[in-house]
């Protein structure tokens, strides 16, 4: 998903899941601030004098809804976790965060079905109950999974039953999902993935009440919201603050410290720390950029640096010709050409400058696409073994040592295809460059840094920017030659990365098998090592690129999934298309007073067992 | 009134309205013709999906289509349903956020009225005083720092570092900058009309006939000064209501006050077309309407004023 960084409000989210990728912590201990006490606002009084737990934090501006198969950004997912529960939950066992039977007894492993498809039965707990009351059954389970992989919801997250069997975008077929009693939950796959438990702890597959959604503004209102999970809504104040209090009729209400939460609702930075600063907010997901620096120094306990699932990188639009008119090549020649050239060009940039001088927020600068924090089966990180065992981890050396070598290798690359000056020592006839990014002060920084790193070598780099919206059409479109692009992942697993690149990907920004690029018989895969008959060379990305994210998706063997990543991962890398800079993580302030306090990779925020100290 | 006013106010309303439909027509195409969606996110939307939400939203259909089934439903007062903020509607969403601005717009125009006419007026009885002169630096410094600097010296000083009220407009007190970030400017720019204003009056020869037949200063200020200084004060309450609800745009989002200004911003870049065609009229209408009011109010408390 989303990319999104400093700049936007709305993060859309879902962060791959991190299972078990070290992530700093959160929840600090100790230490005095000069914060007042905890009971911003309004309405702590009855809490206060009753002893009960309150706490007003503030992750973003209105979320779009609250509706769990609707919803697409992360801080709408860590409300919408408060009050719904899945069959599957998220939780933190010591420093790992794992994930946990939640609605479900327990999560079994699924039974072959012999024709390629394998089913899932998941038992519900005893007594489960809706926040009204009412009974919760298998068939709301159903109901909801159903309706949530519906064309006719056309949810941001349908696709992500496309494993499911049965699942069709146009809506031609309905997943095979069956409440066989009130209950018994069969879920039947086409295709077995390592990250299925994760995905039923994911908003998309929370169970929702038939009655309930049939009323369309259900979720918009806490006298129609009807949820099943450990806190139920309150209070909605548009574009004010959404409060959820403890919800008694959930199965696990005794194990729930915290027992009112306000999150309130703002989309600006700086109004976030202004409330941080004077006491009234305990924790806040945002901070002004350019205070990073000073807040760091300022509350060392209490700004926290998360781990988070995502890359941010510089894409090029492979069907824009950036070779000199002299060099005249065609076709496949042209393309390796300009493969070789925006790879060289990628070579220039300093990513340890821009991590620490620019971004500032902890991030780690990037050798490779897939980010930082997906697992390989062996529990890995998958970036480590990316590249080519090069003697550094990834496509290309990062240190700062290799500062100079990159360079070099650089210009002698690029000295193969256009005029070198050495008395200047930059090259004369490199067509003239423009960088888009989206209007950000953040991604105007590290666009002057990019043009400037360019510039040494006599390319020149024009900055141009684009509100968010416009932008997003714009690179979709490919209408640009190099364009800022992030992303962040949905579950733990390469292939929510990857995938992206198929010719007919909605976010093939590179256009890659596009226009003229669908003709480049430019790449070659041989997966024979791997036991398939597939071996091609001089094909096109579709005959290539495309073939092995198929392969990846109808593969159960786990090892051999991640082993055409990698093979994936290499063949994209070497278009040079896609130039890493860093992998993302989550900046946000936790006051040191709020203990229990945990967060995951994916961004979600979990409250539930936190206590505030007075 | 006489038919001539009738005859004006008729004119003014009909001009009004054809105001509103141009301002309807050019936002509504001017927001077309910007490239981007409501639909669109980063992680791209399938075209099954994109297509199932244009057809419930009648985008699908031809632009002059959809122009025009806009017009009827703005007619009717029907802005339909958000495309962004799922399950509710544009109507509401203004609802509840002008109950919010007016609230903000309301007092801090009050404040701001009282207040300037008060102190311009006393500036201009004790001209040269020191108070006068005081009023003069303060207003002037007022009048020209912009909301958003005002805004965020308030808020670091009273919020911040004296914790004297908080940070957030939705929160109990949090009103209160905002309010007075937003009246400071017209209470100033309304001080210094009145003060010369109220002068150009003091001088006038009515006034002089007024004390020679003995009538007390404080009958001179009430029924002759202030009534007739009081003119250009009128005729700025249009520019002024305007720059309060202009302003609260910006005041709105130092404060994070849930207003209208704050759904009209997020409307725009979100491209929710309903909500930026129903926050627009909603404005505009405001706007064109309370003008019309201070061109009618100018006449009644200047009837020398020839309002053809």
């Amino acid at each position: 998903m989303t990319n999104l960084s400093a700049s936007l409000t709305r993060r859309n989210f879902l962060r791959a899941f991190g299972a078990s990728t070290a992530m700093v912590t959160l929840a600090s201990c100790g230490g005095n601030s000069s914060s007042e006490p905890a009971d911003g606002g309004e309405g702590t009084g009855d809490a206060a004098a009753t002893g009960a737990q309150e706490i007003s934090v503030c992750l973003a501006t209105e979320p779009d809804t609250l509706d769990p198969a609707l919803n697409s950004a992360v801080d709408g997912a860590t409300m919408i976790v408060h009050l719904f529960a899945g069959l599957s939950k998220w939780e933190k066992d010591g420093e790992k965060y794992v994930i946990a039977p939640d609605c479900a007894t327990e999560l079994p492993e699924p039974v072959d079905n012999g024709d390629g498809t394998s089913t899932y039965t998941y038992t519900l707990r005893d007594g489960l109950k809706w926040s009204d009351g009412k009974d919760l059954t298998a068939k709301d389970f159903e109901f909801a999974m159903k309706r949530a992989s519906s064309a006719d919801l056309a949810a941001d997250y349908a696709y992500l039953y496309e494993i499911v069997n049965g699942y069709s975008e146009d809506g031609s077929s309905e997943v095979n999902i069956q409440a066989t009693d009130d209950k018994t939950l069969q879920i039947t796959v086409d295709t077995v993935v390592p990250y299925w438990n994760e995905l039923l702890a994911f908003p998309t597959f929370f169970p929702v009440r038939e009655d309930v959604v049939s009323n369309e503004g259900w979720a918009t209102d806490p006298s129609t919201y009807v949820s099943n999970g450990a806190y139920t809504m309150t209070g909605w104040d548009h574009n004010s603050v959404i409060t959820v209090e403890k919800n008694a009729n959930f199965y696990d209400a005794d194990e729930i410290t915290m027992d009112k939460i306000n999150f309130y609702l703002s989309d600006d930075a700086n109004n976030m720390l202004s409330n941080f600063q004077n006491g009234d907010w305990q924790l806040i997901d945002d901070v002004p950029t350019n205070e990073i620096a000073s807040l760091k120094e300022q509350y060392p306990d209490e700004f926290v640096v998360a781990g988070q699932i995502g890359t941010y990188y510089v894409g090029w639009n492979v069907n824009v010709d950036i070779l000199p008119a002299s060099a005249g090549l065609s076709g496949v020649e042209a393309e390796n050409a300009r493969a070789e050239i925006r790879n060289a060009i990628g070579l220039l940039f300093d990513r340890n400058y821009i991590v620490e001088q620019i971004a500032q927020g902890g991030q780690v600068p990037a050798s490779s696409f897939v980010s930082m924090g997906l697992t390989e089966p062996d529990g890995s990180e998958f970036y480590k073994n990316a590249g080519h065992n090069d003697g550094y981890v990834g496509y290309y050396d990062v240190s700062a040592d290799a500062l100079q070598s990159n360079y070099d290798k650089a210009v002698e690359t690029l000295k193969k295809y256009y005029t070198f000056d050495e008395a200047s020592g930059t090259f004369t006839d490199v067509p003239a460059l423009t960088y888009l990014y989206n209007t950000s002060e953040g991604h105007k920084a590290i666009g002057e840094y990019l043009a400037s790193a360019v510039g040494q070598v006599g390319i020149t780099m024009n900055l141009e920017n684009q509100e968010w919206n416009t932008f997003l059409n714009t690179r979709k479109a490919g209408d640009y030659t190099v364009a800022r692009n992030g992303w962040l992942c949905d579950y733990n697993d390469p292939i929510s990365m990857l995938d992206m690149w198929v010719t007919n990907s909605g976010n093939n920004d590179c256009q890659f098998g596009k226009g003229d690029h669908a003709d480049v018989a430019a790449y070659s895969i041989d997966l024979t090592d791997l036991g398939y008959d597939t071996k091609v060379d001089g094909g096109t990305w579709a005959d290539t690129y495309d073939v092995i994210i198929d392969t990846i998706k109808s593969e159960s063997d786990n090892d051999k999934r991640f082993a055409l990543m990698h093979k994936a991962e290499d063949l994209l890398m070497s278009t040079g298309a896609i130039c890493p800079l860093y992998f993302y993580t989550d900046l946000y302030m936790i006051s040191n007073k709020v203990k229990g306090f945990f967060s995951i990779p994916l961004g979600y925020k979990f409250f539930h067992y936190t206590t505030v100290e007075a | 009134m006489d038919s001539k006013t009738l005859r004006y106010i008729v004119k003014r309303i009909i001009l009004a309205v054809v105001t509103l439909w141009a301002v309807i027509t050019i936002t509504f195409f001017v927001m077309k013709a910007v490239p981007g969606d409501p639909f669109a996110s980063e992680k791209a939307v399938t075209p099954a999906a994109k297509a199932v939400l244009e057809a419930k939203y009648g985008l699908d259909k031809p632009l002059f289509e959809q122009y025009l089934n806009y017009l009827d439903g703005a007619v009717h007062f029907d802005f339909g349903p958000s495309l962004k903020q799922r399950g509710r509607m544009v109507t509401d969403i203004i609802l509840d956020g002008m109950q919010t601005s007016a609230k903000l717009g309301l007092i801090a125009l009050l404040i701001a009225t009282v207040a300037g006419v008060l102190m311009g007026s006393t500036a201009a009885l004790k001209r040269n005083s020191i108070f006068d002169r005081i009023i003069m630096v303060i207003t002037t410094a007022f009048v020209s720092m912009p909301s958003f600097i005002m805004g965020t010296l308030l808020l670091m000083l009273f919020s911040i570092t004296l914790h004297l009220v908080p940070a957030n407009g939705a929160a109990q007190g949090g009103m209160i900058l905002p309010v007075v970030t937003l009246a400071l400017y017209p209470m100033s720019y309304i001080t210094r009309l009145t003060r010369s204003s109220m002068l150009d009056v003091l001088g006038q020869d009515y006034i002089r006939t007024a004390k020679a037949k003995g009538v007390s200063q404080r009958g001179i200020i009430l029924h002759h000064a202030l009534k007739n200084s009081l003119a250009p004060v009128i005729t700025y309450f249009g520019p002024e209501l305007a720059y309060i609800v202009t302003g609260s745009l910006v005041v709105e989002q130092i404060f994070a006050v849930p207003g209208i200004g704050r759904a009209f911003v997020n409307s725009i870049t979100g491209r929710d077309y309903t909500l930026i065609m129903g926050t627009t009229v909603v404005l505009a209408s405001l706007i064109v309407i309370m003008n019309l009011v201070s061109d009618i109010m100018y006449k009644v408390v200047d009837p020398r004023i020839n309002l053809e």
